[in-house]
């Protein structure tokens, strides 16, 4: 079997007394679309913090492409090729559309922290940035100013910015919380679109997106992953309907 | 700047369809072409306008006033690299430039050295020296933005300005360092003995810095500056260290305060525990904020706002410094965009074509505001004089008039003229801000 993608081995993290994360082995594959499902304050937004190393984790590894991950700074993990969404819309308000996406490009187009080269006379760098923007149709947003957009198109402008680097594992949070059913039909095909042949995680509330999108998916309760596997072992998983599906299953119909 | 363009006239609508019809990849390109030619054009003419000016201010005092203002962008502009473009608060940048500026002394009086180097070069070794220190210094206080970069930048304005007085052999106790700079090879034949030499190796150096430090902001780095400043983390999830860009920024910034601190050594040609102190460093903070930090000529406006203020109103009132801060205290919280802001946001109003209706109802709001603060600043000068003037001095000069401070008259006059004055600034400025918003409207009669 070829190296998983990511692999999660004992991962733990205790804010104070409170175990958050207790205790997750998990391993995703190459090219997987991979779903974490389970009930609010399950620790999937932490699991995400973990893995991309916005907190340390407590105990246990995080390797992606079989390279441990300890130690490593946001950074360095965003370099070596895995990039994230966030819960909460994180892109640069103030700037404008076109240079959000620019600015994602930066590290990957090789520019470094290079002051001899000027952003606007790089052709690479402005085509890039526009083939971007017109994979999640903000082609016509160019110009104005990132906060200016309507939440969807934030929520896109951000998948766009999470793509841009080339990152070949793609960890999405939640990317389509709280949006009407057209906006989520939206994202999603977006997602669909732009992950194409790459490795994605991600976190979903939306019951249709998760069905609609993933190939495995992985229910988080209580900080532990009480069942893994294709959408219809999860969904038929008596544990599962106990813990959570149930409700929201039924919710659905 | 044309005034009506027709094709802004068309709602907002519309336009977005019309966006939406072009091809975006031409746009991209004549937006490119047409943005080159656009900020070429105000550096031409600055530089034009720099290159002139002594025809038309040819006394010596204005060639100083002139000399200083340059050096005082040249330290704006690089103190906004951190402040405007990085986000980087510091209250003791005026250390970067003093100790660039000492440095430069020192190489002055380094005289078989000195003798071997055209004085134009000289503000390059106060940039290399500037930037060695923020090097050191950066390498610890660049770890985060916020509080804790202002506090250590304080902290470390202070120590150095204290070494001022223990480190005599750098920085001269408290005579500080003086020096000659005709001593410098001559450069084409100009050994810069004249006032008029020195205003052009000024601002050959103000227009090559700015220039450099404009080209800055559009680099890989310095567009990344901006990222950091706005969302760090966001920053580091794109692959960048938000610790390694806000370094890089601070080193850059460094090496242009320094380059402000040669220049001001050439042009002084003597170095003091001033240029190093909080009081400077807190100047440089309150020129850049006045003239805006959001935009990069901002810092430009604010120190030639500022010199005036420094130079020109110092002559004519003891006061000038509180004039100053209550002008900086209404920036801060009326302005927040500093004078930079106030000039952009008429932007809108142009482009829709209908600046010319702010005209009137800003002559009619604005000049009674002026005339009734002039009221008020002779009330706050007479409360001065009558409080401050010798026993039995009781004339004193207003606006080319003189007159008893301790007579009833003036006062009442003084007062007058301030209520009159602002109760119709106050009655005119609902109509103002009618036009403003009419102004700023699309569609409708332009």
């Amino acid at each position: 079997m070829s190296t998983p993608a990511l692999e999660l081995t004992g991962l733990k993290k205790s804010f104070g007394k409170a175990e958050i994360i207790r205790g997750i082995d998990l391993s995703i594959g190459k090219a997987e679309r991979h779903a974490i499902i389970g009930p609010n304050g399950a620790g999937k937004s932490t699991l995400f913090n973990l893995i991309t190393a916005r907190f340390a984790p407590t105990a246990g590894t995080v390797k992606l492409h079989g390279e441990n991950l300890a130690g490593l700074e946001p950074f360095q993990i965003n370099r070596k090729g895995l990039s994230r969404s966030f819960q909460i819309t994180n892109i640069f308000p103030a700037m404008t559309v076109f240079e959000n996406v620019r600015c994602a490009l930066l590290w990957a187009q090789g520019y470094k922290y290079s002051f001899w080269h000027l952003v606007n006379s790089k052709r690479d760098l402005t085509e890039g940035a526009e083939a971007i923007l017109d994979q999640i149709n903000l082609l016509e947003r160019r110009n104005l100013p990132a906060g200016t957009l309507s939440y969807a198109e934030q929520r896109a402008l951000e998948i766009g910015i999470t793509i841009a680097g080339g990152a070949d594992v793609i960890m999405l949070d939640e990317p389509t919380a709280g949006m009407s059913n057209t906006e989520t039909d939206y994202i999603t095909d977006l997602i669909l679109k732009v992950t194409a042949g790459k490795t994605l995680i991600m976190v979903e509330h939306d019951m249709s997106v998760v069905f609609g999108l993933a190939d495995r998916i992985s229910v988080l309760v209580y900080g532990e992953i009480i069942a893994t596997g294709a959408p219809a072992d999860v969904r038929a998983d008596a544990r599962v309907q106990e813990a959570y599906l149930g409700a929201a299953l039924e919710a659905e119909h | 700047m044309t005034v009506s363009d027709p094709k802004h006239d068309v709602p907002e609508g519309a336009r977005e369809q019309d966006q939406i019809t072009t091809d975006p990849a031409k746009a991209s390109e004549r937006m490119r072409a047409g943005s080159m030619t656009l900020t070429l054009a105000p550096w031409v003419i600055a530089t034009v306008v720099l290159v002139f000016l002594p025809m038309f201010f040819t006394n010596n005092s204005a060639l100083t006033i002139m000399n200083q203002m340059s050096i005082t962008i040249v330290f704006a502009l690089a103190y906004n690299m951190l402040l405007g473009q990085g986000g980087m608060l510091s209250f003791g940048h005026a250390v970067y430039a003093g100790v660039g500026g000492f440095a430069c002394m020192h190489i002055m009086n380094m005289s078989d050295f000195f003798e071997t180097i055209p004085l134009v070069i000289l503000p390059v070794f106060g940039g290399l020296f500037g930037m060695g220190l923020a090097m050191i210094v950066g390498s610890f206080s660049t770890r985060s933005a916020g509080t804790v970069f202002a506090m250590i930048s304080l902290g470390v304005g202070e120590l150095i300005a204290a070494c001022s007085v223990i480190i005599v052999a750098f920085f001269g106790g408290e005579e500080g360092i003086s020096g000659d700079r005709t001593y410098a090879q001559p450069f084409f034949g100009v050994e810069f003995l004249q006032q008029i030499e020195v205003y052009y190796l000024t601002i050959a150096w103000l227009v090559i810095s700015a220039a450099l430090m404009y080209l800055w902001s559009r680099t890989p780095v310095g567009r990344m500056a901006n990222a950091v400043r706005d969302n760090p983390e966001r920053a580091q999830f794109l692959g960048y260290s938000a610790r390694w860009v806000r370094y890089y920024s601070f080193i850059a910034s460094g090496f242009f305060a320094g380059v402000a601190g040669g220049l001001f050594a050439i042009n002084y040609e003597i170095l003091t525990e001033e240029n190093l102190n909080t009081a400077s460093s807190g100047v440089i903070l309150l020129v850049t904020f006045l003239g805006g930090v959001g935009f990069f000529f901002g810092p430009i406006i604010g120190a030639i706002a500022f010199t005036l203020l420094q130079t020109v109103l110092s002559l004519s009132t003891e006061l000038w410094a509180f004039y100053a801060g209550t002008l900086f205290v209404a920036t801060v919280m009326f302005f927040p965009g500093g004078l930079a802001g106030l000039i952009m946001m008429h932007v809108p109003a142009f482009k829709l074509g209908k600046a010319s209706g702010l005209v009137m109802p800003y002559i009619k709001t604005l000049l009674p505001a002026a005339i009734g603060l002039l009221g008020l600043a002779a009330l706050v000068e007479m409360t001065f004089h009558f409080r401050h003037a010798a026993t039995g001095d009781v004339e004193m000069t207003l606006f080319w008039t003189t007159f008893n401070s301790h007579e009833i008259l003036p006062w009442i006059i003084a007062g007058a003229v301030t209520v009159i004055g602002l109760g119709i600034a106050k009655t005119t400025a609902p109509a103002l801000k009618e036009a403003w918003n009419e102004a700023n409207t699309a569609g409708g009669a332009s």
